[in-house]
């Protein structure tokens, strides 16, 4: 193949290519993920507190990662995020979601529920009094005899006199075998029901109840109703889950960040287009549409990995132009060196190339290292950073090597672009001798 | 083209340095810096009143539910109608109690909280000054292996003050460090050696030429040779941080201003920190201070 054919076929390579991430890309809204900060949401870390009876140990965490998920899709949450950190932590992002303040409750709440058997001393107290006295540290309840662990199902109704709102809870076979063999054994005692150490409400137990069903009073409203079926459909968690960070940002400011960044990157293109144009002439053309391809192709690429779109992220990517346009300026001012040198225009666009390409195949590999390193070792934002990095600087270089190289060399054939002053210089010193 | 002294007059570009630095270095040591929550931990909310009100007027909004727990509410106007809020780490429980009495008393509307437990800043500062360390010995071992250890180090040298000065201008005028200004000196770190090895890869070339040049000579003419690039893409790099700095909005500001003075100060570094440097060690290497000698003898005896 002749080196004219090779450099079409190049080009031809990274015109399909830029086909193909326009197709991926296009349309926008769908293709393109992003992050929290651009469209409002929840951002949260959790992290697992273990007690001596139960350690936060893979299989537990594997088990609160469930609960997790379930408590999320139950909130209806378009496209939740949820990823483990390290061995205790999990990250939690729900993007556009209405009420943050209550999502943010239903995440973390333990949700142990423990039925047991009021003590006698404490049979006269009403259910504040009880709680209050449970909370000064006093014994008002006997030994657990059930958890949430034997309900399969939960739902809310109303009293029928009252219309106060009323948790129905069923039981497994097993559990309901277990909350009969107790309610026959303790008529006429009270039932205390706990929700995370708080007596929800204890009522006297009239007669043994066998259906495997049951009611959940005392709930103050219908809010606070819907909040406790949730987590006891999604069952408990196996420790209990700190908030170590939480982020909320809200639609508006989202959006206006977004159109921030946005007005950002077009304003930095056009001033950069605007300066090659001064400085190169008619070869800015060229690197204007180096960096065209540039940044189709890191978009698309950004799109088919599945790569959120954050506001660190486009402020990478304002760095990444400058980087770009710098790929063409190394070669341009090596180009021009050649021709101050001596050499011919034509040669001087592919030994100019060649020069330059080392060059920035340097500097792109110890920016590249860097770019790994803040990957594998730095947290959120820096990682996300960091990958925009590193596949920018692959684009780079590929653009670089696929198209700016066979573009130069088939402008060399063409006697138009043959002329030193087409590409910023000043003298013509070998037109001259 | 005309010639300038990179390297004839490093005592004038290293002085010039020296002094930035000191003002950096007395700036951090007087200022400090002011880290954000997420290095500190505490909760951070952004509200934005229908119209405008005043610090005082959040200030009794909120009395009642920042009183009773004694969160040092911190309250700070960001713009007409914009307020931030600044507690120690809050429940979310207590975040929505907040935002309800705002929202109630001034009719504002959350835009955004952010809340960090102490416990977790630290861990992120540390993985972040662990990554930080990590790369530049990985980067040591990289550039002393592609090109030499003294580039290497010199580079690094370069690094250390453009990362100073970010750091020191930022304790100077007092901005908030927050991920993002992290991410930004991250950045900084990338494109300093970067700058300096497309300097240093010009020097490396034009080692053949060192039998007629002396190193600091060579060092220069490379200098010269890169120059119009290295403005040139200053220029291209400093114009869309320039944009988001001056014409972006608040949010973007804060990297754009960390990456700004990042990137003024690597590019400065490389031509007149790195390379006056990397002369100054190498002709100490007895070769080239041999090669030194005899052109300062054909200078003299040419002219005498």
């Amino acid at each position: 193949m002749s080196p004219t054919q090779w450099n079409w076929l190049t080009i031809g390579l990274v015109a399909l290519l830029v086909a193909g991430a326009v197709y991926f890309i296009y349309p926008v809204s769908k293709s393109t993920k992003l992050g929290l900060d651009l469209q409002g949401g929840i951002h949260v870390v959790l992290q697992a507190v273990g007690t001596a009876k139960s350690p936060v140990t893979p299989e537990a965490m594997d088990r609160a990662e469930n609960v997790i998920r379930g408590r999320v899709d139950r909130l209806g949450v378009a496209e939740p995020q949820i990823e483990r950190q390290g061995e205790d932590h999990f990250l939690v992002q729900l993007p556009g979601i209405r009420n943050p303040e209550e999502a943010l409750e239903i995440i973390g709440q333990t949700a142990l529920l423990e039925f047991a058997i009021v003590e006698k001393n404490y049979e006269g107290l009403g259910d504040e009094e009880l709680n209050e006295a449970k909370r000064q540290g006093e014994k008002v309840a006997g030994p657990t005899l059930l958890t949430g662990d034997a309900l399969s199902d939960a739902f809310v109704s109303f009293d029928p006199t009252t219309g106060a709102p009323i948790v129905n809870f069923k039981l497994k076979r097993t559990g309901s075998k277990t909350f009969g063999d107790i309610t026959t054994k303790n008529v006429n005692k009270r039932l205390a029901i706990i929700l995370d150490q708080n007596i929800i409400s204890a009522p006297t137990i009239r007669s043994p109840i066998t259906g495997g069903e049951g009611i959940i009073e005392g709930i103050e409203s219908l809010e606070e109703a819907k909040k406790v079926t949730l987590v006891l459909q999604t069952g408990a968690l196996p420790f209990s889950l700190d908030i170590v960070q939480n982020q909320t940002v809200g639609p508006t400011l989202g959006r206006d960040s977004l159109v921030e960044g946005l007005r950002a990157v077009v304003l930095g293109l056009i001033f950069v287009a605007i300066y090659l144009l001064v400085v190169y002439r008619v070869f800015a053309v060229l690197a204007w549409i180096s960096l065209g391809v540039f940044g189709v192709l890191l978009w698309g690429l950004m799109t088919v990995m599945g790569v959120t779109l954050t506001l660190p992220g486009i402020a990478g990517t304002i760095l990444m132009i400058g980087i770009a346009a710098d790929s063409s300026i190394i070669i341009y001012e090596r180009i021009k060196d050649e021709i101050r040198a001596g050499k011919t225009m034509r040669t001087a666009l592919e030994t100019g190339f060649n020069h330059g390409f080392q060059t920035f195949l340097d500097a792109d590999l110890v920016s590249f290292v860097t770019a790994l390193i803040l990957f594998y070792f730095g947290v959120g934002t820096v990682k996300g950073f960091a990958f925009v990095l590193m596949l920018g600087i692959a684009c780079d270089l590929f653009t670089a090597f696929f198209f700016k190289r066979s573009a130069l060399a088939l402008m060399g054939r063409v006697a138009f672009f043959r002329k030193p002053w087409m590409i910023g210089l000043r003298a013509r010193p070998q037109e001259a001798a | 083209m005309r010639r300038f002294e990179f390297m004839a007059n490093w005592r004038i570009w290293f002085a010039l340095s020296g002094v930035v630095l000191a003002v950096a270095i007395g700036a951090l040591f007087v200022n400090g810096l002011r880290y954000g929550i997420e290095f500190t931990g505490g909760t951070l909310m952004e509200i934005r009143a229908p119209k405008a009100v005043s610090v005082g007027e959040v200030r009794d909004a909120l009395r009642t539910v920042d009183a009773e727990k004694g969160r040092g509410a911190l309250i700070q106007p960001a713009g007409n109608r914009t307020i931030l809020i600044r507690t120690t780490s809050l429940e979310p429980a207590e975040q929505a109690r907040f935002i309800k009495v705002l929202k109630d008393e001034l009719g504002a509307e959350r835009r955004a909280i952010e809340s960090v437990g102490a416990a977790w800043g630290r861990q992120i500062t540390q993985a972040a000054v662990q990554a930080l360390v990590l790369s530049i010995l990985a980067l040591l071992v990289y550039i002393s292996l592609r090109f030499e250890f003294k580039m290497a180090a010199c580079a690094i040298v370069a690094l250390a003050h453009d990362i100073l000065i970010s750091i020191g201008i930022y304790a100077l005028v007092g901005r908030e460090v927050t991920p993002a200004t992290v991410a930004a000196f991250l950045t900084i770190l990338g494109y300093s050696l970067y700058d300096t090895i497309v300097v240093f890869h010009r020097i490396l070339e034009n080692s053949s030429k060192l039998v007629k040049l002396t190193y600091s000579q060579m060092a220069n003419e490379s200098v010269n040779q890169v120059l119009a690039r290295s403005i040139n893409t200053s220029a291209a790099t400093l114009l869309p941080v320039g944009a988001i700095l001056f014409l972006g909005g608040e949010t973007l500001k804060d990297f754009a201003f960390a990456l700004f003075v990042g990137i003024s100060s690597g590019a400065f570094s490389s031509i007149f920190t790195a390379s006056p440097l990397l002369a100054l060690w190498k002709e100490r290497e007895p070769k080239y201070t041999a090669l030194r000698r005899r052109a300062q003898k054909a200078a003299a005896s040419s002219a005498g």
